[in-house]
């Protein structure tokens, strides 16, 4: 079978320099730009990798061209050089980590925002973390990975673009935002700290790639949390309307395809992403940048290949009200044998992936960029779950194989949010268009986590930090305990209800999606 | 199929049946979301109306003698002039009524 990405082109390649007659302006912009070009010229490139080449049409294929290589993720250009935003964090260091060893040249940033957050809690992260000099050390020595690390503050563009400069990374992973609701809940500094680094980080960030780096392609991180949960049931499509997608109001009917989706973020950090999808989305049509928009699930887990070859090259894992997912924080309370916190019904549902099936996603984004100036979304999820049938998946396996005895415990819900909806995703295009299929199942993730959470040193470190698990930032701006509204054992509650659903097929295999406008259309048109 | 500068003059202004050529753009979301519609539809009119997509980039020269503003635009040609013209995206049923009345046209004026 070919790979995913044999027949992206010059188009897609980031060494692909386009050499005159061809302007992006062109288009959509002003009649002027149109003059220029001559009709008896082709669009050429020139390769930054192989200059000698001279001027050439754009058309070799990654198949066919040795700088691309091929690798189990698809073709990969040859010590790629990808830069990494926040690569100290749980993601940047696992991904940092992985691309290293497929042979990219990895650079990155970080200025430590997460450790100081997660210490502000009073919180450390249960799985021991080296300090940066350690962990480059330690890649260099178990996997011979040379990481070019720069501490610098996404918000200091001086030296994020001097860096940039030096590196000229043909990908940038935009992992450098604070990505804790409750965080950005907490009080109004807290809410303008998220929002500010966040949105200006990233807003930044666009001006110096297009001045820096526009051939680079930008995997910005986003959240499924973007589109909120639509009481109508209706379909999370990837951010853009399909093609199929009509909006009708009295007998009149237009295409939706490829307008942004509706957003109804769910938390002042929600929307600081859903701010950031804008932003990218109108660099690209602007300057032509190029960008993949991944709306995540939720990532929980321990394990990759890189992050487990050492104890210093393990990535950290945090289980506070703010910063620990919930999955990390359910299996931290099995751990201590105290009862599984889910709020309210505990049916809300989420999308879920492991971290080595995200890594594997990213990895894919990153060998398949998109052209100039097209953004594209992908909805990365392998899984949806409520929260309450994660406790008990939690439970199941703890009560199980490690022989606990784990209850589960039903909090008032502290957010603003419904807790029984119903939930449809779209994620068609990594598994088509990217080639990704999810190997790690929840139950094999969450033993792996028991098995390296119950060693002794990182139990004790769960029991030192205990206490800053149960949530206390509520979304009114209250800061106190939860009540408890019941504690029962796993197995015995009913569930009613919606059934999450997750569609992952051939796009052309979907029926017509019919958006009808609320509002009555009116009798005869008006002016 | 794909339309390009190079067999424009063959593919589309000499062709023997009309033809709809949909003008699109990578940087263009609208223009990717409705291209299944389109390469639905070049296989569902085959024999009446060819088809064929031409991204105004990588042939600038045919773009610009269009005047291509705005992508995506439709424009069906017939024996070398421009039936119909229209530009946004398109539901499947706007394209199929776009062709389908450029077809009824075009047996009237054969009649």
């Amino acid at each position: 079978m070919k790979a995913h990405n044999a027949d992206k082109t010059c188009w897609n390649c980031p060494a692909a320099i386009f050499k005159g007659n061809v302007d992006f302006r062109a288009c959509g912009q002003s009649k002027d730009a149109l003059k220029k070009f001559k009709e008896d010229k082709q669009v050429m490139i020139e390769c930054e990798r192989r200059p000698e080449l001279g001027h050439f049409d754009p058309s070799i294929t990654f198949e066919e061209c040795p700088e691309w290589q091929l690798t189990e993720y698809g073709y990969l250009l040859k010590n790629m050089r990808v830069m990494i935003l926040g690569i100290d964090g749980y993601l940047g260091w696992s991904l940092a980590l992985k691309l290293g060893s497929l042979g990219c040249e990895v650079s990155g940033v970080d200025n430590f925002f997460r450790r100081n957050c997660v210490e502000e809690k009073g919180s450390h992260s249960i799985v021991p973390i080296a300090s940066m000099d350690e962990r480059l050390q330690a890649a260099k020595e178990v996997l011979n990975i040379d990481i070019k690390f720069r501490e610098i503050d996404i918000l200091d563009r001086e030296s994020l673009g001097g860096f940039m400069k030096e590196v000229k990374p043909e990908a940038i992973v935009h992992y450098g935002e604070c990505p804790s609701a409750p965080y950005s809940m907490v009080d109004c500094d807290h809410a303008i700290k998220v929002q500010y680094n966040n949105v200006i980080g990233t807003l930044g960030l666009l001006f110096l790639m297009k001045d820096f780096v526009p051939e680079s392609s930008l995997i910005k991180l986003g959240t499924l949390g973007e589109y909120g949960t639509p009481l109508t049931g209706r379909a999370l499509f990837e951010g853009i309307f399909p093609s199929d997608a009509v909006i009708t109001w009295g007998d009149r009917e237009w295409s939706l395809g490829g307008e942004l989706t509706p957003r109804d973020p769910v938390s002042f950090y929600h929307v600081s992403k859903v701010q950031d999808t804008f932003n990218v989305y109108e660099a690209c049509k602007y300057w032509w940048l190029r960008s993949y928009d991944v709306m995540q699930g939720v990532i929980y887990g321990v394990y990759t290949e890189q992050v487990a070859a050492d104890k210093r090259l393990r990535t950290r894992l945090d289980i506070d009200e703010w910063f620990g997912t919930v999955v990390n924080r359910l299996v931290a309370q099995a751990v201590l044998g105290t009862p599984l916190t889910v709020y309210g019904e505990g049916e809300q549902i989420r999308g879920f992936i492991a971290l080595e099936d995200a890594m594997e996603c990213m990895v894919r984004l990153i060998s398949s960029p998109p052209e100039p100036g097209q953004y594209d979304v992908v909805n990365q999820v392998s899984g949806l779950h409520k929260v309450s049938e994660l406790a008990e998946a939690i439970a199941g396996v703890a009560n199980g194989e490690f022989g606990r005895s784990i209850k589960i415990q039903r909090l008032e819900d502290p957010r603003v949010e419904a807790d029984i909806h119903p939930f449809e995703v779209v994620s068609q295009k990594l598994p088509n268009q990217f080639g990704f299929r999810p190997k790690v199942s929840l139950e094999k993730e969450i033993t792996r986590m028991l098995e390296l959470l119950t060693q002794p040193e990182i139990e004790e470190r769960i029991r030192k930090v205990s206490h800053t698990i149960m949530p206390r930032t509520w979304w009114s701006g209250e800061h106190k305990e939860t009540e408890v509204l019941e504690i029962y054992d796993p197995g015995t509650k009913i569930l009613e209800g919606y059934q999450p659903k997750l569609i992952t097929g051939e796009p052309e295999k979907q029926v017509l999606i019919k958006v009808k406008a609320k509002i009555p259309a009116p009798s005869r048109e008006t002016e | 199929m794909e339309i390009m500068d190079k067999n424009f003059e063959k593919e589309v202004l000499k062709a023997d049946i009309p033809v709809l050529v949909d003008f699109w753009a990578s940087w263009c979301p609208p223009c990717k979301m409705v291209e299944p519609v389109v390469d639905k539809l070049e296989r569902e009119y085959v024999g009446k109306v060819k088809i064929g997509k031409l991204n105004v980039d990588r042939n600038p020269v045919i773009a610009s003698r269009y005047q291509i503003k705005g992508v995506p635009t439709f424009i069906i040609f017939r024996e070398g002039k421009i039936m119909k013209r229209e530009v946004g995206a398109k539901s499947e049923r706007q394209l199929r009524q776009m062709i389908d009345t450029a077809l009824e046209d075009a047996s009237v004026e054969n009649k």
